[in-house]
């Protein structure tokens, strides 16, 4: 049994948003929130790039180890959870996430941060599953349903793929393999260390 | 009758003392690093092969 | 003493909270639900935020209710990807991702995965509203339906049934569109249209008159199969983001992707080769390609001598365009122009997409015929992974074409011959004589040319058009009075151009009725006082029916939830108003109507009891469930059923369909197809023009037929007299013999002539040649024409445009008058404008979600370094775009080098500011859109396509300014 894992798919990735919006839709994430967002890297050039971003559910949670409450826990196969009724909103969560998952409710009184919120990989919080409870703090809890995050299964190139980490890597692997077949695209010019036109393929 | 005054308080006074040191010292109110919220029930559900099941039916390239 | 120390000490450190924090908190639990949204709660005061601050969700799922999933198709673009809904107690509380679905896998756009917003209502309109003196006030539907149809009928009796313009919608159904185009007919009036004019109709009349028909041929799907694939002004991460799941594995699979657009677009970041062109030079491209073709032998010289007509004439076109000259003009450089073109040669098969960055030229349907003709010289037509895969836009425009309201045709491409009413008066059971009657037959008018007609049979105003119709003077027209009422369904109006005439025409108008789920821009932009209707019409999502994906695929939809407040569907409107008008028997006639409201699927079956041109009649309500029911079973990639309920059939019976439905005709997934017999979705191209022209045959040569045909040559279309020629006739049974005497395939209700056709093996339209000069268009070989509003003013004279016409459906255009003047030397920018991924069409709908108006809250235009440096304008800055005709917008500015130096590029979804004036206060309580934003179209300009009025949006020009 693997981790659960999140993979986006560069190559494949057009920016659509579904992701996003999916998300939005599943949990009725508030406005202000966007627990995921695609970040688009060179936009408008050439070697435009774009990649969905939420939660990495690490195994050693930066935001775990910092929080000063603990409110942080994690499951068997991975996923990162936390207890928003012990957040006190102190955002230091956010400091330490590389990703910059941690996100805080803009709609408060003096813009006031509010308690964390972030992807939980559809898997709810410490409530009970499936609660009316757990659907009002954390949204929707699809890993109780035998379902996975909406977000990987709502991407409209199956770019975002978010699952068993071992099977992730094969549906990856796959791809890889099947790409491989277009060394122009894959950066020969990396691998064998030849940048300018001036070297050529020995 | 003064000292054997004196020579009680002093007992009690030890015994007070002593009494106090058998307290435990462990008063630590916080354990780092480990959570302190409500225990999920979700960290007791075993579907595993159901989502990787899940995860071949839909989002594989069909 | 000591342990209970410790026992309360424990109790502060691992217990969830203090007793005292407790309390505060169930406290906030309750006030929190009581006081509902984030506003109030930042009326509180910080010592009580410690609670987690959610705003009151609704619609959410609860563990203790049962579930129950529907099935509906999304409304938004033409991939028609399947969304799964599901509902509590008839509340839309969760989505689920239709993996079954062969079309979209599940996957979604932002759009498709925000469907469930439309459960909520957002901003949507709730009831019936008028104008009394500039504020809007309720009114009841029989009050709303009553006045309206008072004044309609008033209008009529002043100035005639044309005084109607009637605005149907691509996002209606099938049925809804049916209805529409209906309505409009036993009105009286052809003035009646919908997106589709604005979006592909050049494709449409380009392509069918080339091959036959004017749709995709092959499929999303069927591009897994292309090795090259070439992407004109199409940019289809952002407007199809679900094909680009078929595109990219194409890609992966070795395909070579090439994108030729004015801009570096979403989709041009996944191309091998990305060729910037400039807007409205599509025609000398191909040419610059067919050049290389040519030169190289790379042609099918096969393919031509035997399946196409007049190829030599493109030959001695093509040798004016060297590369040299095409570089010129396209500003492509000549090697890269090379590179494309052996890719597509050398890579084959290879498809050729493309959209709007086409179509919306004065000269598109030429040059669409110019792609096809591209196609036919490389021989990629009728294989799979080849073919002309053409994108449609809203989803369900294809369906609209087709069946629904077009102002030059009715329904299913028919035309407004008096054949063509005789046809349809059988089809609905109406006395032809008496629809003859509802149209204006006082006179007859200028049908273009100089031949006259009465109105009945000549085609309408169009929607790009509909503007000059209410302000243009009524003696320059060809109907008896200027269009005074206009009933806009299903269709915004800030995607025609314009704007500024387009608020002065508002002004001008008797009466203005909105039929939509939202107030759109129409609402807002004018500043009508009186006699404006807004009635709240529900989404696809609030009714079922069917609608035509790209692929000619008909897909039905559930109906998901009930009509939110007090919408109603589109046919449920129509039935009201034709009754106030007198006319619903006639119109519903053999269609079940129970509370007001007509049943979808006897709507369908009248459809499919007219539909012979193009084979819309196989496709039966009972078909299209069973194909939604068993999606799973049809293969993802050539979208055939190899087991199951289905087998045999093609996902959603593209059509043609031919024959009734107990036929079972599977479909045809790829047009003109030899290798497969017609009854199993094979065809050939259409005869549709004679057998000969010029003593050359139109026909397919000795040896060209589809696969079992029993005739192996080529054949004009079926009429009765061909079958008793034949001698097939007496497999007719006795009915059907009856209703196909002196009657074609097009026009034998029975349908026997096209099921003893197709058992031949033969097509029921003929067998032809596609053909490269059309004899019927303003130039019979594709030629270049600088666009009206063009920044090469040099060019003018050796690529002219048309001298203006006096009479072109209904009304005079303008070509020459105003590409002579150079506007260039004011207006130096190219202005042009497409679609972003979150929003689409006139974007009332997805601008008034949460979901989607979070992602792009402001209108911007897309403006090139070296412009901005030259206008000192910097990022972020507002400015003032003003267009050749004057029309002025306020956007922001997004400096950005994916446009070239001297383009600007702006979306077109926005809506609900007004030449720097944002609207809000004019929109009924609680209906604005979350984002508004500057419609581009108030700054675009006139030009229209010379065959199909189609507006010249891609290519007009601009100046920039610091706001």
């Amino acid at each position: 049994m693997a981790r659960m894992k999140f993979l986006c798919d560069a190559e494949r990735c057009i920016d659509c948003n579904a992701c996003v919006t999916a998300c939005n839709n599943e949990h009725d994430v508030p406005w202000g929130i966007n627990r995921r967002h695609v970040v688009t890297m060179g936009d408008g050039e050439s070697g435009e790039k774009s990649i969905s971003v939420a939660c990495m559910h690490c195994t050693d949670a930066p935001c775990a180890a910092v929080c000063p409450v603990d409110c942080f826990y994690f499951t068997p196969d991975g996923i990162v959870l936390h207890d928003k009724d012990l957040c006190i909103g102190c955002g230091y969560c956010f400091y330490a996430c590389p990703f910059g998952a941690p996100q805080f409710p803009e709609e408060n009184s003096f813009a006031a941060r509010g308690k964390m919120d972030k992807c939980t990989f559809c898997a709810g919080g410490p409530l009970p599953d499936r609660s009316v409870e757990e659907y009002k703090l954390y949204g929707r809890n699809r890993i109780a349903e035998g379902k996975l995050p909406l977000c990987a299964e709502m991407c409209a190139t199956k770019a975002l793929l978010g699952g068993d980490g071992d099977v992730v890597s094969d549906i990856y692997i796959q791809r890889v393999v099947k790409r491989g077949g277009r060394p122009d695209t894959w950066g020969w010019a990396t691998a064998y260390n030849f940048k300018s036109e001036k070297e050529k393929n020995p | 009758m003064k000292r054997i005054l004196f020579i009680l308080t002093a007992f009690a006074v030890l015994a007070g003392l002593v009494g106090c040191s058998s307290e435990s010292r462990n008063v630590t109110m916080h354990k780092p690093g480990v959570y302190k919220g409500v225990k999920d029930p979700l960290l007791a559900l075993k579907n595993q092969q159901e989502l990787i099941d899940r995860l071949k039916l839909v989002q594989t390239d069909r | 003493m000591k342990k209970s120390n410790k026992k309360w000490l424990q109790k502060i450190s691992s217990g969830p909270a203090s007793p005292k924090c407790m309390g505060r908190r169930t406290f906030m639990k309750l006030s929190g639900a009581a006081l509902g949204s984030g506003a109030l709660i930042g009326l509180l005061p910080l010592s009580c935020m410690r609670q987690a601050t959610v705003e009151e969700k609704t619609n959410f799922p609860r563990p203790e209710l049962q579930s129950e999933y529907r099935r509906t198709i999304c409304t938004h673009c033409s991939v028609g990807c399947g969304i799964i809904a599901e509902l509590q107690n008839g509340v839309w509380v969760g989505q689920e991702p239709d993996y079954e679905s062969p079309f979209n896998l599940g996957g979604h756009c932002a759009k498709g995965a925000a469907a469930r917003s439309h459960g909520f209502g957002h901003r949507r309109l709730k009831y019936p509203m008028k104008l009394v003196n500039g504020a809007w006030t309720r009114l009841s539907w029989d009050e709303a339906i009553n006045e309206i149809g008072d004044r309609l009928l008033k209008i009529r009796q002043e100035s005639g049934p044309d005084a109607l313009f009637f605005c149907g919608s691509s996002k209606a159904s099938n049925e809804g569109a049916y209805l529409q185009g209906k309505f409009a007919a036993l009105w009286g009036t052809n003035n009646v249209d919908n997106q589709a004019r604005i979006c592909h109709s050049t494709t449409v009349d380009g392509v069918a008159n080339t091959w036959g028909y004017g749709a995709m041929t092959n499929s999303y799907n069927d591009m897994r199969n292309s090795k090259a694939m070439l992407f004109l002004g199409s940019n289809a991460a952002e407007a199809h983001p679900v094909a680009m799941l078929q595109i990219l594995r194409a890609k992966e699979a070795g395909s070579r992707m090439i994108v030729v657009d004015p801009r570096f677009t979403r989709t041009a970041a996944h191309a091998d080769i990305y060729a910037r062109i400039r807007s409205g030079t599509d025609i000398p491209f191909i040419y610059g390609l067919l050049w290389h073709v040519f030169k190289n032998g790379w042609e099918d010289k096969d393919y031509i001598a035997k399946r196409v007509y007049a190829m030599d004439q493109i030959r001695k076109e093509v040798e004016k365009w060297p590369p040299e000259e095409v570089e010129n003009v396209t500003g492509i450089p000549k090697d890269k122009v090379y590179l494309i073109a052996k890719t597509m040669a050398m890579n084959r098969p290879s498809t050729i997409v493309w959209c709007m960055g086409v179509t919306q030229h004065h000269i598109a349907s030429h040059t669409v015929r110019l792609f096809c003709i591209f196609q036919l010289a490389l021989g990629n037509i009728g294989i799979s992974g080849g073919g002309a895969n053409i994108f449609r836009g809203h989803d369900n425009v294809q369906g609209a074409t087709d069946v629904g309201p077009n102002c030059h045709t009715l329904s299913c491409y028919y035309g407004l011959a008096e054949g063509s009413w005789k046809h349809w008066a059988a089809v609905w059971g109406v006395d032809y004589e008496w629809i003859k009657s509802r149209f204006d037959m006082s006179r007859q008018y200028d049908a273009g040319g100089g031949k006259m007609a009465y109105t009945m049979n000549i085609p309408g105003i169009p929607v790009s058009r509909w503007v000059d119709g209410v302000l243009e003077d009524k003696k320059n027209m060809s109907q008896k009075d200027n269009i005074r009422a206009v009933f806009f369904q299903g269709h915004a109006c800030n995607s025609q151009t314009r704007g500024v005439e387009m608020k002065k025409a508002l002004e001008k108008l008797d009466l203005l009725v909105i039929s939509d789920p939202h107030p759109t821009h129409m609402a807002v932009m004018s500043d009508r006082k009186n006699d404006t209707y807004l009635l709240p019409t529900a989404t696809q999502y609030e009714t079922s029916g069917t609608a035509t994906a790209s692929n000619r695929a008909l897909q039905w939809r559930d109906k998901v939830i009930e009509p939110v407040y007090e919408s109603l569907p589109d046919h449920t409107i129509l039935y009201k108003l034709a009754k106030k008008l007198g006319f619903e028997k006639e119109m519903f006639k053999n269609i079940k109507v129970t509370n007001d409201e007509p049943l979808i699927e006897d709507v369908l079956r009248e459809i499919n009891r007219g539909a012979w041109t193009i084979g819309y009649t196989g496709q039966s309500p009972e078909r299209l469930k069973l194909h939604a029911q068993h999606r799973g079973t049809f293969n993802p990639l050539t979208l055939k059923a190899e087991g199951g309920p289905c087998k045999g059939d093609y996902y959603g019976l593209p059509w043609p369909c031919w024959g009734k439905p107990e036929m079972k005709h599977p479909g045809t997934p790829i047009l003109y197809d030899p290798s497969k017999p017609v009854a199993e979705g094979g065809l050939v191209f259409r005869a549709a023009w004679g057998t000969d022209y010029n003593g050359v045959s139109l026909l397919a040569a000795d040896g060209v037929y589809s696969k079992g045909s029993a005739i192996k040559t080529g054949y004009p279309e079926f009429t009765s007299d061909i079958l008793k020629t034949l001698g097939w006739w007496d497999e007719l049974t006795p009915e059907e013999k009856n209703a196909a005497e002196g009657k074609n395939w097009k026009t034998d209700l029975s349908g026997g002539i096209q099921r003893v056709v197709i058992k031949h093996g033969c097509a029921p339209f003929g067998n032809g040649r596609a053909r490269c000069h059309v004899w019927t268009y303003p130039d019979p070989i594709p030629v270049h024409r600088e666009p009206l509003y063009t920044p090469r003013f040099d060019l003018v004279k050796k690529y002219p445009t048309y001298p203006d016409r006096k009479a072109y459906w209904r009304l005079p255009t303008r070509y020459q008058s105003i590409q002579s003047v150079n506007h260039s030397a004011k207006y130096p920018l190219i202005f042009t404008s497409g679609r972003l991924v979150e929003y689409e069409g006139g974007g009332e709908e997805e601008r008034s979600d949460p979901w989607l108006a979070k992602l792009r809250p402001e209108m911007f235009a897309e403006v090139n370094p070296k412009d901005a440096a030259d206008a000192g304008i910097f990022n972020g800055q507002y400015i003032w775009l003003e267009g050749a005709e004057g029309g002025r917008i306020k956007v922001r500015a997004l400096v950005t080098k994916r446009v070239g130096p001297g383009t600007v590029f702006t979306p077109f979804h926005f809506g609900g500011w007004f030449q720097g004036k944002d609207l809000y206060d004019k929109y009924p309580e609680g209906t604005a859109p979350y984002v508004r934003g500057e419609a581009c179209n108030t700054a675009t300009t006139y030009g229209y396509d010379s065959v199909t009025q189609m507006q010249e949006t891609k290519a007009t020009l601009c100046r920039i300014s610091p706001a």
